[in-house]
């Protein structure tokens, strides 16, 4: 199966962009690897793209599938949170 | 206005439910400090808005620093690195960013800068750490770590100023220190050329091999040196370009023509390498060889002498034997006046032996002969004024006359019975030491003495030995005790 993607919208090099950018390339490396791609969208470039998740927080991290769609807002170093509120699973 | 289904209306309340959950849970992370910046949205397009100000400034400022300069979150991630520092790490800015400082250094130095940030959580610390380098020499830094507000979070500014040169230029000051330490506490003389055989160092001991002060002069032209063994094909340029070419030379004899204390020395020269394999000069090495030579002297003048004694001590035997066999009656008889006179002359020996041959006290040479027939209790034996020391050639003639004496006066004269007395004195005197010595010995309570009727190898040797510088022995047969004159030749006496 294809991997699925996940959206991080980061602004440019914020100390809590930076983090979360670190965070979830280290858990998705440990803890689920090969089943997400992370796409990271700069919205210092391109602002008009916060609209296609009305992304209001930076960073945010959006799970577009499986349906429903979810946010986790900040830097991503709760791991458990992170699995848990995107559905992934609680095995932290 | 179109009324919605209840379908519609529960998927309506549930979108709201959704979007209203999604807006708590903005307000919440941006409350709790979450997050650090905000999409605005504009009359003309979205924005955004960093929380805490922006970063740009200190990026800025960072990259025109000198040393190498990071920006660390509380936990010691890079947020920003300036390009001294990705050079220094050999890493682009991305693949450093967001990543644990420690975790991109060595194990060591992320250590040392873990403990550093540990350390700076109020205010500034410093410390030196080392990057080490497969294949070329460690770097050396000086790590500062200083607490920073970036944006809403804190971490600490690093910085990391080079100091590799001042290290490595402190290492050789204290390796040149040690070296020179070593040098001038040599024993022998050691002195240290250039490339081009000038002095550039030399030790205190180097003072036996000129005089003054000779260091920036060329080592040939201040002490030029004759081989041995080398017949002056090498001079001591020479044996500076051959070190300097890479040669060294070990041991060589040679006699420093100029010195003003020691001319004979033992020569050894090496390559100076400071660093590396590049040859800087030359350290020669000169160990004085006069105590040496002084021993090698000695030794050849003992052997002679051993020689010429051995041979003047076997002459001397064939002749005792040659004249005790010609006066001897019967064999027992040669066997032990023979044996007698090598006794004696093998107790002066002894004496001379345990005076490393220098000289002896006559009194010594009289107590050694009479010893074996004369107890020193019994009082039968004076002996006075001969504390003179005479050469060993004195000595052994000496001994043998008064072992003529005493064998004759044990068979014959005073020691053959009960109450007679030997006294061996000096008389006379020494005046000025120009005349001979003469030693007394005189019998009494004996049997009367009458003149010899005929003269034994006993007579030979009193009459004949010491018969030079004036030197000699004789009797006078008073009827009350033998008395004997012996006269030790002044050139003998001590």
């Amino acid at each position: 199966m294809a991997p699925r993607k996940l959206f991080l919208y980061v602004a440019g090099q914020t100390p809590k962009s930076l983090a979360a950018i670190a965070n979830l390339e280290r858990i998705c490396a440990e803890h689920l690897p090969g089943q997400y791609e992370v796409e990271v969208i700069d919205l210092r470039k391109n602002p008009k793209l916060a609209r296609e998740h009305s992304i209001v927080a930076i960073p945010t991290l959006v799970r577009e599938l499986p349906v429903p769609l979810r946010k986790l807002i900040g830097d991503l170093s709760d791991t458990h949170k992170v699995l848990v509120n995107l559905g992934i699973g609680s095995s932290a | 206005m179109t009324t919605a289904s209840p379908s519609e209306k529960d998927l309506l309340i549930a979108d709201l439910r959704h979007r209203l959950a999604e807006a708590e849970e903005t307000l919440r992370a941006i409350r709790e400090n979450e997050v650090d910046a905000l999409v605005m949205r504009g009359s003309l397009a979205d924005e955004i808005f960093t929380i805490g100000g922006d970063s740009e400034s200190y990026r800025t400022f960072m990259e025109v620093m000198e040393p190498g300069a990071a920006a660390l979150d509380g936990a010691g991630r890079v947020l920003y690195a300036n390009s001294t520092l990705t050079r220094l790490l050999g890493k682009p800015l991305a693949q450093l960013q967001g990543k644990l400082l420690m975790d991109v250094l060595a194990a060591d130095t992320g250590k040392q800068i873990e403990q550093l940030l540990r350390d700076a959580c109020t205010a500034r610390c410093t410390r030196e750490v080392r990057f080490p380098r497969s294949g070329d020499i460690d770097l050396h830094f000086l790590a500062s770590a200083i607490p920073l507000q970036v944006g809403t979070i804190s971490g600490h500014a690093v910085t990391f100023s080079n100091v590799t040169d001042r290290v490595y230029n402190e290492a050789v000051e204290q390796s040149e220190h040690a070296a020179r330490a070593v040098i001038d506490s040599a024993n022998e003389a050691v002195l240290v050329c250039d490339r081009n055989g000038i002095i550039t160092h030399a030790n205190a001991a180097s003072s036996i091999v000129y005089e003054g002060n000779r260091v920036g002069q060329a080592f040939a032209e201040i002490i030029p040196l004759d081989f041995h063994d080398t017949s002056g094909v090498l001079q001591a340029d020479d044996m500076i370009d051959m070190v300097i070419a890479g040669t060294p030379l070990r041991g060589m004899e040679a006699t420093a023509v100029n010195a003003p204390k020691v001319k004979d020395y033992l020569v050894s020269a090496a390559p100076l390498r400071v660093a590396g394999d590049r040859i800087n000069g030359a350290v020669v090495t000169m160990v004085d060889l006069s105590h040496r030579k002084a021993a090698e002297e000695q030794q050849r003048l003992l052997m002679h002498e051993l020689d010429h004694r051995v041979k003047n001590t076997l002459a001397m035997v064939a002749s005792i034997s040659a004249r005790t066999a010609a006066k001897a009656d019967t064999v027992e008889a040669f066997q032990k006046a023979f044996s007698g006179r090598i006794q004696a002359l093998s107790a002066t020996h002894n004496l001379l032996l345990r005076n490393s041959w220098s000289s002896l006290e006559l009194r010594d040479i009289v107590r050694s002969e009479l010893a074996p027939y004369v107890d020193d209790a019994a009082g039968n034996v004076t002996i006075d004024g001969l504390n003179i020391a005479v050469a060993p050639r004195a000595a052994i003639a000496f001994g043998l006359i008064v072992h003529e004496l005493t064998t004759n006066a044990v068979k014959y004269g005073a020691l053959s019975q009960e109450g007679g007395h030997v006294a061996v004195r000096a008389v006379g005197g020494n005046q000025g030491r120009t005349a001979p010595f003469v030693v007394e010995w005189r019998e009494s309570g004996g049997p009367r003495v009458a003149p010899l009727e005929r003269k034994g190898f006993g007579h030979t040797v009193i009459t004949r030995s010491l018969q030079y510088g004036g030197g000699g022995a004789e009797f006078d047969f008073d009827p009350a005790g033998l008395v004997c004159r012996i006269s030790i030749p002044s050139e003998d006496l001590s």
